[in-house]
């Protein structure tokens, strides 16, 4: 029985409250998400934003959700009931799942797997299938317009984003997520505090994966999925109350999720801005990570503020003949310049 | 780390690759009229390719793993091959200008798909045979279908896509049946394991090789796997089927010597017999169901099904004079059809193609000189001595006899008695038959009309000195049972 | 380990009755829907396997864009299945007699396994299995230099395909007014606007 204890259910008690942890720091953290954008579009448009519930709006969130929890789910007469539910649900689980692997420090990550950045682009490729699911499901014309626009806007996105992982994985010499941040903790020029992240010599892929990151949540200037002004909200017009709040949940996840994954990739994760002793402690680790994601996410919200909504040509004209070109191009030269410097990272 | 292979024995398709993919950069970035340009460099590009192969290594080479083996059969083959790629190129500029079909890719896919057939005969391996024979396919199936705007051009290369797939799927079968029993995909080790006497009993194995062939019969367009071959070569444009005709037949009858004679050589009794049979139904389906054609390419198509026929004589006979006579085969009956397509490429009336045989009723008034050639080319293809299609078909006779399948080679007699009735017919109706409304004069452009008299000056004195043919062919058949 | 096990055939059931459900769904989407939970259970049990690579690469290929497009497909065809099942009863019979002959050749096979002794002999072992390396640097490893040969000509098979698709469908549409940023941005003053003196009480 002790065999039991300490093979089984000790671990999965640990397992099972990082993940609780996680989740529970990811509700909140997404709540505050919404206000956060809220109060710097207001800013950049000269407004002053949600002021009234609490102090400076905070309690607005919390205000939202209970709203939202206590309105009545409406479930459209011709819609595909199973499908219907099915979508939101999948789409929040989705959103939920790539978490596991993301490292908030050298430590702390529930599944520190080997094939880390696959398991990332594989999720972030099947968040497709709730919208597509939930267009086709609602039985309405302007739902479906949606989905299909989401349908071929993220499969087209998907793959200059996957040209850019594998350039920085050339560089890494590793798909393991906590790898490649510790990949960038070498400095620049032998100069052991400069930070080594990648977003220097991969500038133009770090653009490149922003950018696609947009296109792949579906975020202004690539909203057309949602385009309330030519499809009435798009592909969850139909939904309502919970169905509906899983969906912007979700929505919100994957906008962290993406901007986690950018600060991992391009802005070196944990590592502090400057390579010194008393900045590097692991304490401080996730400390540095949820900033330089917040600055990330602070990006998304800024180019929402600032750019109009792309025409569906354009977004597709700039996935296919440019960003494709470009990601290529550069991850050739990459791995030109690695091979011919001898800079290759060294595999067993 | 393994290191990297060989490169040099792989060389000509390396090249050819290379070649294919900056000719559709030239053809996608430059603005106009680029067919033209694109067409003539893709003929350039096989031209070295044809220099490159025969200066190739001539003893057996073997490289990428054992993936990729070369030799004299290799070489003569593929220049085979690359020969009849070239001259279809050629021949389908005009056509293809005057049917508004110009586009660039079509020289660029007839290399990607000369690339394929290179792979095929070089393929040393189930997997390197399943690619180099999809990527010829592929390429086959977007050619077939080319004149997109016509029913019958799609309809063409739908049911090749079709019918090729399940053909595909059945040499698949075939294939991992051979590696679960064996163990291994490459044909040497093949060989070696069926030399052993635990590896000739094993019936899965036997059966792997059946469903093999049957995918391989079907390449060949041999009987009973023929039934696509009319209705594509009557719906493709005419200088597509012409390729169909040549190339594409030349790479599946290598690989199918290949396949028979390398790794599964030790079986010999077992596929015997099903060569035996295929030959034969061939032979007898092609000869009798062309004689109610109506249609030239029809015509072609069923001829096309007789001579694999008589060339899959020398691979029952599966000795080193068959596979010569099958070689020999093979190059007249490239010379024969580029020429026969040639003159149906000239069958314009009014700036319209015709392809009824009808059509071609007294041509020997308005054309004496096309109605001599395709005369020509007609006795030839009925095996008239001493036109030049007579020698391969003695040759494999007589290896026939040799090997015993005596039977074999009185009914091939037999069936082609039966064939020269309908080439002789086409050869009546433009000499003795009222003439219709006359053929254009002018139709087909300088090119075509080049390619008709130089093949038909070939078929007409290539009694006078085979040697050179026949001592090459007999030096590569050598090499393929040196394995 | 019960764990192991228990997940097996947790993925290896869902797997099957997913399969069951493509072929018996009556709504063509469901069909597609369990076809995709049917590929992502057999990316569970190759992560069982420990080929974390190839489940990954699974998810992404297959269910991230191959069934995508399926999906897309059968959504905008409006395809009657319950008509073209209608037939099934006459060819019931061919269709379960080909199927077990099919799995009369698989069990040959397998009852069958490796006919001479000498086979494993042949066969080197392609990977070798003290080689402590990751499922990615082991694939890679071999597909670039043992399989190279393959795996570029399979490279070039899908060249041919995206030529052929864009041979077959791309139609060059007359009449279409197409943007040229570049030219929008060039564009001066100078070319766009005319200063005129309008004269009082006489327009232009």
């Amino acid at each position: 029985m002790a065999n039991f204890l300490t093979d089984y259910l000790i671990p999965f008690a640990w397992i099972l409250g990082g993940i609780i942890l996680t989740v529970a720091c990811l509700m909140g953290g997404m709540a505050y998400l919404t206000l956060f954008e809220r109060k710097v579009l207001a800013k950049i448009q000269l407004r002053i934003g949600p002021n009234i519930v609490g102090p400076f709006g905070l309690l607005q969130p919390i205000a939202d959700g209970l709203k939202l929890l206590t309105k009545e789910t409406i479930i459209p007469s011709g819609a595909n009931r199973a499908v219907f539910i099915l979508a939101p649900m999948m789409t929040f689980i989705l959103a939920l799942t790539a978490w596991a692997v993301i490292p908030f420090n050298q430590y702390m990550v529930l599944a520190n797997i080997n094939v880390g950045v696959l398991f990332l682009f594989a999720i972030s490729s099947l968040g497709v299938y709730g919208i597509i699911m939930a267009g086709w499901a609602s039985n309405s014309k302007y739902a479906f317009l949606g989905s299909l626009r989401a349908a071929a806007q993220m499969v087209s996105y998907e793959v200059s984003m996957g040209l850019v992982l594998v350039t920085v994985l050339l560089c890494a010499g590793s798909l393991n997520l906590s790898q490649i941040v510790l990949a960038q903790s070498h400095g620049w020029f032998g100069v052991s505090w400069l930070p080594g992240w990648y977003v220097l010599p991969l500038a133009p892929m770090a653009v490149v994966f922003f950018v696609s990151g947009l296109a792949e949540t579906n975020r202004s200037p690539f909203d057309l999925v949602e385009g309330e002004s030519e499809l009435v909200g798009g592909y969850f017009v139909e939904y309502s109350s919970m169905t509906f709040a899983l969906f912007y949940l979700g929505e919100y996840m994957n906008m962290i999720l993406v901007s986690a994954m950018t600060s991992i990739l391009f802005l070196g994760g944990w590592l502090p801005p400057l390579n010194i002793e008393i900045l590097n402690s692991p304490y401080l680790g996730p400390i540095w990570f949820v900033l330089k994601t917040i600055f990330v996410l602070f990006c998304f919200i800024w180019v929402r503020g600032s750019f109009p909504r792309f025409r569906y040509d354009q977004l597709m004209r700039l996935g296919w003949k440019i960003f494709l070109p470009l990601s290529l191009g550069y991850l050739l030269l990459v791995a030109f310049v690695l091979v011919y410097m001898g800079w290759l990272p060294k595999v067993a | 780390m393994m290191p990297v292979p060989d490169l040099i024995p792989a060389l000509p398709e390396l090249f050819l690759a290379v070649a294919a993919m900056v000719l559709m950069m030239v053809g996608v970035f430059r603005a106009d009229r680029t067919s033209a340009v694109v067409s003539w460099l893709a003929v350039l590009a096989l031209i070295v390719d044809l220099v490159l192969i025969n200066r190739g290594p001539l003893a057996r080479t073997v490289t990428f793993n054992g993936m990729f083996v070369t030799e004299q059969f290799a070489i003569f083959m593929k220049s085979l091959i690359v020969v009849g790629s070239a001259v279809s190129i050629v021949m389908a500029r005009q056509y293809n200008e005057r049917n508004r079909v110009d586009r660039f890719e079509f020289p660029i896919l007839i290399l990607f798909a000369t690339i394929g057939m290179q792979a095929m005969v070089s393929a040393n391996d189930l997997i390197s045979l399943y690619i180099g024979l999809e990527l010829q396919s592929l390429s086959l199936y977007v050619l077939a279908a080319f004149k997109r705007d016509t029913v019958r051009s799609t309809e063409a290369g739908l049911k090749y896509f079709v019918l090729g797939a399940l053909s595909s799927g059945m040499l698949l079968f075939g294939a991992s049946l051979i590696y679960g029993f064996a163990g291994s995909t490459n044909f040497d080790q093949l060989a070696k394991v069926l030399s052993s006497e635990a590896g000739l009993g094993s019936i899965g194995l036997i059966i792997g090789v059946v469903f093999l062939s049957v995918g391989l019969a079907f390449k060949c367009s041999a009987v009973p796997f023929h039934m696509w071959t009319p209705d594509v070569y009557e719906g493709a444009p005419t200088p597509v089927t012409g390729f169909f005709a040549v190339a594409p037949k030349i790479a599946a009858l290598s690989l199918f010597l290949r396949v028979m004679i390398e790794p599964f050589g030790h079986l010999v009794h077992q596929w015997q017999q099903i060569i035996w049979a295929i030959s034969l139904a061939s032979m007898v389906l092609g000869a009798y169901a062309a004689i109610s054609q109506s249609n030239i390419k029809r015509l072609m198509a069923y001829s096309s099904i007789g001579h694999v026929g008589y060339a899959l004589i020398g691979l029952a006979a599966g000795s080193a004079e068959g596979v010569r006579g099958v070689m020999v085969y093979l190059a007249v009956y490239l010379v024969m059809n580029l020429g026969a397509f040639s003159v149906i490429l000239c069958m314009e009336r009014r700036g319209e193609s015709v392809e009824e045989i009808s059509d071609l009723a007294g041509l020997s008034k308005s054309q004496p000189m096309t109605a001599a050639a395709l005369a020509i080319f007609m006795f030839s293809m009925a095996g008239v001595p001493p036109l030049a299609g007579f020698v391969p078909k003695f040759i494999v006779f007589m290896a026939a006899v040799h090997a015993g399948l005596i039977w074999l080679a009185v009914l091939g007699i037999l069936a082609s008695v039966v064939g020269c009735y309908y080439y002789i017919r086409v050869v009546k109706l433009m000499y003795f038959d009222t003439p219709a409304e006359a053929l254009d004069p002018t139709a087909g452009g300088n090119a075509v009309r080049f390619v008709t008299a130089v093949t038909a000056v070939i078929i007409l004195l290539f009694i006078l000195i085979p040697g050179p043919l026949l001592a090459t062919a007999e030096a590569a058949a050598a090499s393929l049972f040196q394995g | 380990m019960i764990l192991s096990a228990l997940a097996f055939y947790l993925f290896a059931g869902i797997a099957v009755l997913s399969g069951l459900m493509v072929i018996t769904a009556r709504n063509p989407v469901h069909s597609v829907l369990f076809l995709i939970l049917a590929f992502f259970n057999a990316a569970g049990l190759f992560v069982l396997l420990g080929a974390e690579f190839l489940a990954m690469i699974l998810v992404v290929v297959y269910v991230g864009a191959v069934a995508v497009l399926f999906l897309f497909v059968v959504m905008m065809l409006d395809i009657n299945f319950a008509a073209l099942r209608r037939g099934i009863r006459q060819h019931l019979a061919l269709g379960l007699a080909v199927g077990i002959v099919l799995l009369a050749e698989l069990v040959i096979v397998v009852g069958a396994w490796a006919v001479a002794p000498e086979v494993a002999a042949h066969t080197a072992p392609i990977v070798n299995s003290a080689v402590t390396a990751t499922n990615t640097q082991a694939l890679g490893a071999i597909l670039y230099t043992r399989y190279i040969y393959a795996f570029e000509g399979s490279g070039l098979i899908l060249l041919v395909a995206m030529i052929g698709a864009i041979v077959l469908t791309h139609r060059a549409r007359a009449g279409v007014r197409r943007q040229v940023i570049s030219k929008q941005i060039s564009r001066s003053r100078a070319e766009t606007i005319e200063v005129v003196k309008v004269p009082t009480g006489h327009g232009i």
